[in-house]
């Protein structure tokens, strides 16, 4: 590690906000007029996170306020371990933690929305997980590297080896955003049921940590799809930006569907066409 | 010579002092005996892994009159079970124990008749030294710990008579037969020690007498018996092909000689019977009858992983064969199905069980990955799940002893009702399942360990990646039942010896998870080297960087520290007029206990576990599991012989 390698990582900290809630700007102005509507301005994002963080304060529970910190926290730092060009299990499993930290908060408090919502934040997980853990293991295959770093000295781009696994990052790249089909534990299209999943007892000032956590994930995972065009880095930024493109209008093509179909979308064809991308790069090899 | 007193003293002293609780004894006379006893192993095991560090391995070999006391005990022990099966008239049982016996007197009289044996009976290198302290160590723990249980155990039974004493020899002795067990060289030894595994396992589960702890000790039974049947095989084929019944000899003799590869392979398959791999777990979860959770956790933390032992111990003998590949696609299996059964669980113990056939699964799998780093997480696995499942077992002891349940759904609210319990509870989950502890290390290393091996592994890979995201569900909403904030007040009695042993687990997994770099450095990385495997880290600023990978522990435990206990510390609490009741779709009535509903009438809040049956469900998946496990088993076969 040296002193180039931490700059980076502060930076990215300093840009990940800004770019994610930009990114999130874009999303909305899209889906609005995908929808036929105007929609806010693409600062709307900022103006939403300095209302919620003046907001009085009002909570169920404390356990609810110290997670959500936590859930920010434990990102940021998956996130500089990311620009740190460190291990990218180590950055998955951290995430996961923060992931649980989330569901956590929405656990303390004994409200039957939150805790629904928690219960299928979990899914989720269960179902994101094994992909983002073997789309690592994948890259490694090619490359002979878990970490970061070493990706980026292997010299070839790795999209042309790895196209479906990256495919399947793309489901996962869903479940992240919480789009539709996937959107089942935070219902960002307000689904009825669920009145707002995992979010529901989240208010105020805790409300926007978690829409700052949201934005340091989305750049993570944007990121973590750029490294598949390493070389040179700006194509893999317009795959990235491309790919969260891809996202919005899925989102609003598709419906809502059930945890159950979820889960076997991602284990069936998800970890599939990372095995068989595994399978073709060791057989052709 | 200290070598050979210490082994006498690992392995005589705990049975000498399970004999001797026998005499009828008040409780402080028995923590008189046994908390010596206790702090003795402990300094033992220390003492003679430290000699076996400095001065490499200890063999002993004993006068040859010992093979016919041994031979006696042999058979002694297996008409004892032909008696347990005959009186329970349980067939499988007097067969299977029929089989041991004939395979042993072909064994012993006709091809070693007469022959006397030179070989070393013990040999006790940095394996079995790794072994001996978590056996001695966590293992006498748990004996402080039952001190305190044991008699609120048989208060709530309302016995007339103690069976105290026996449940304490089967116990305390089990520490000094595990230790037998590591120690031994030659497989006559470790055959006797694993059969008298198989009775204490057998005693402590029918300890309570009822209908259910009879009927699922015998099940415990019949399936080590076929454990054991498979070990005397696999030793009389290993004598016909080595000429020699020393694992030492077994192991150097391994890797040039594919025809030795039936006898390793039944060896293996012992080994999977005593760890409960699939589809024998239902030993282990049938042993959490057992009273709770004393001997369920000796299920757990320490007699289980003889099974682990025997397949780690012959790793470099099948290092590159079929045999290796498939022990890792079968562990790999293991732990995924079990750790997707694991997710459906409503009641702890179950959870506890069905986690750790997961985790042996996963050593087991780590074992046939067989590369440096593989068997660094291995190594690394025994010791943290010994220490993380042993603080958990005790924690769910006392929560039933203070709740009154050992079921998931009544722990609602646990950390506001018995706080400290149910603190070292979730500093216990995470340690099973968060990086930067323990546990996720070895998952950390298992996954890069086989995602860069290509191949079959490419499978092994995926069993890890998707048993890891299962193990994640079902601890994060166990720890979210707990977390849930509930009103009312703490009520927690706190028996001294229960939770000092509870708490001091858990800082001690947390405490190994931070010095995780110089536990390699001076236990597991010699452990392996002494099996003749090479160094995968690269231990620079106590950092684990490997070839393919980094690992940053401190740093790590730095970073989610912070991010977990800052604001545990710093956040205060909401003021009365900042706390705002749960939403509920409804007019709250008082607080949030109720809400207006259909009618205007008040319907009372209840907020209930998921558990996912439709897909997840245990009656659904077992058979599907069961016959999976027993195909990829075929196929381990079939593929050796091949």
């Amino acid at each position: 590690m040296t002193v180039t390698d931490v700059l980076v990582a502060v930076a990215a900290l300093i840009a990940a906000p800004p770019a994610g809630g930009f990114l999130v700007g874009v999303d909305r102005k899209i889906t609005a007029r995908l929808q036929g509507r105007m929609g806010p301005p693409l600062t709307q994002p900022f103006y939403d996170f300095f209302k919620l963080l003046s907001k009085t304060r009002v909570v169920a529970a404390r356990g609810n306020m110290v997670w959500a910190w936590s859930y920010l926290l434990l990102t940021m730092t998956a996130f500089t371990l990311f620009f740190l060009g460190q291990d990218l299990v180590v950055i998955f499993l951290i995430l996961a933690f923060a992931g649980a930290a989330l569901a956590y908060g929405a656990f303390s408090v004994r409200s039957p929305y939150s805790h629904f919502g928690a219960q299928r934040e979990l899914i989720q997980m269960l179902s994101y997980e094994p992909i983002l853990l073997l789309t690592a293991a994948a890259v490694a295959l090619q490359t002979g590297k878990f970490t970061v770093s070493g990706v980026l000295t292997w010299d070839e781009p790795l999209l042309p080896a790895l196209p479906l696994a990256f495919a399947a990052l793309l489901i996962a790249l869903g479940i992240k955003m919480r789009k539709s089909p996937f959107d089942i534990a935070a219902s960002e299209h307000a689904h009825q049921e669920l009145v707002r999943g995992v979010y529901t007892e989240y208010s105020g000032r805790y409300l926007a940590l978690i829409h700052l956590a949201h934005w340091y994930e989305l750049v993570l995972i944007l990121a973590f799809v750029a490294l598949f065009w390493a070389q040179p880095l700006w194509i893999g930024a317009l795959a990235a930006l491309a790919v969260f493109l891809l996202e919005l209008f899925i989102d609003n093509l598709a419906a809502r569907l059930r945890w159950s179909w979820m889960v076997a979308v991602c284990w069936g064809l998800g970890i599939g066409f990372i095995l068989l991308n595994m399978v073709l790069l060791q057989w052709l090899a | 010579m200290t070598g050979e007193i210490l082994i006498g003293v690992l392995v005589l002293l705990p049975v000498a002092a399970g004999l001797l609780g026998l005499i009828p004894m008040g409780v402080p006379a028995r923590r008189a005996l046994l908390i010596p006893v206790s702090l003795v192993l402990a300094a033992a095991s220390v003492w003679l892994t430290v000699t076996a560090a400095a001065s490499g391995p200890l063999t002993v070999t004993l006068p040859a009159q010992w093979e016919s006391v041994l031979t006696v005990l042999d058979f002694l022990l297996l008409a004892y079970f032909i008696h347990a099966g005959l009186g329970a008239r349980h067939s499988l049982v007097v067969l299977l124990s029929l089989a041991a016996a004939a395979g042993l007197a072909v064994l012993k009289f006709a091809w070693l008749g007469g022959h006397v044996s030179v070989e070393p009976a013990f040999h006790v290198d940095m394996l079995s030294g790794l072994m001996c302290l978590v056996i001695s160590i966590v293992g006498s723990l748990i004996v402080l710990y039952a001190l305190d249980y044991m008699p609120r155990h048989e208060a709530h039974l309302h016995l007339d008579k103690s069976r105290q004493p026996q449940f304490f020899l089967y116990l305390v002795g089990f520490l000094g037969v595990m230790n037998g067990l590591v120690f031994a060289d030659s497989l006559l030894w470790l055959y006797f020690f694993w059969e008298l595994t198989t009775l204490c396992c057998f005693q402590l589960i029918r300890h309570d007498l009822t209908d259910e702890a009879k009927q699922n000790a015998l099940r415990a039974l019949w399936m080590n018996l076929l454990g054991a049947v498979a070990l005397v095989t696999g030793t009389g084929l290993a004598y016909q092909l080595v000429g020699s019944v020393s694992l030492q000899e077994l192991i150097g003799a391994g890797t040039a000689a594919p025809a030795l590869l039936p006898a390793l392979a039944l060896l293996c398959f012992t080994g999977f019977t005593k760890a409960a791999q699939v589809p024998f777990q239902s030993w282990l979860l049938g042993a959490m009858v057992a009273p709770t959770p004393v001997s369920a956790l000796l299920h757990s933390s320490t007699m289980v992983k003889a099974g682990v032992y025997l397949v780690l111990r012959l790793a470099p003998a099948y290092a590159g064969t079929t045999l290796s590949v498939m022990v890792a696609l079968f562990g790999g299996l293991v732990f995924v199905v079990t750790s997707i059964l694991a997710v459906s669980q409503p009641v702890s113990k179950r959870v506890l069980a069905y986690s750790t056939v997961a985790n042996l699964g996963l050593i087991i799998c780590c074992a046939g990955i067989n590369t440096d780093l593989a068997m660094a997480a291995a190594l690394a696995l025994i010791v943290f799940h010994a220490v993380s499942k042993g603080a958990l077992f005790m924690a769910v002891g006392m929560a039933e002893q203070q709740i009154g349940s050992r079921d998931i759904e009544d722990m609602e609210g646990l950390g506001f009702r018995t706080p400290l319990l149910a603190s070292a509870m979730v500093v216990g989950m995470f340690s099973m399942l968060f990086l930067p502890f323990g546990v996720a290390f070895s998952k950390w290393a298992a996954i890069e360990a086989a995602g860069t091996e290509g191949g079959w592994f490419i499978a092994v890979t995926a069993f890890l990646a998707v048993g890891s995201a299962a193990t994640l569900v079902f601890w994060a909403k166990w720890i979210g039942r707990l977390t849930t904030q509930v009103k009312g007040e703490a009520r927690e009695e706190k028996p001294f010896f229960a939770y000092a042993g509870t708490i001091g687990l858990v800082g001690t997994a947390v405490g190994l998870s931070i010095l995780i770099a110089p536990l390699m450095q001076w236990l597991i990385l010699p452990a392996q080297a002494g099996m003749g495997y090479g160094r995968p880290f690269d231990l620079t600023g106590w950092n684990l960087f490997t070839a393919v990978g980094s690992f940053t522990p401190w740093a790590l435990f730095i970073a989610v520290g912070l991010a977990v206990l800052l604001p545990a510390l710093l956040v205060k609490g909401p003021a009365g007029t900042e706390t705002a009741p749960a939403y509920l779709c409804g007019v709250n009535v008082d607080g949030d206990r109720r809400f207006r509903s259909v009618a205007d009438s008040p319907v009372p809040l209840a907020v209930g576990g998921t558990y996912w049956t439709t897909l997840f469900g245990e009656q659904k998946l077992t058979p599907v599991f069961n016959w999976a496990a027993l195909v990829c088993l075929g196929a381990l076969f079939v593929g050796v012989i091949v």
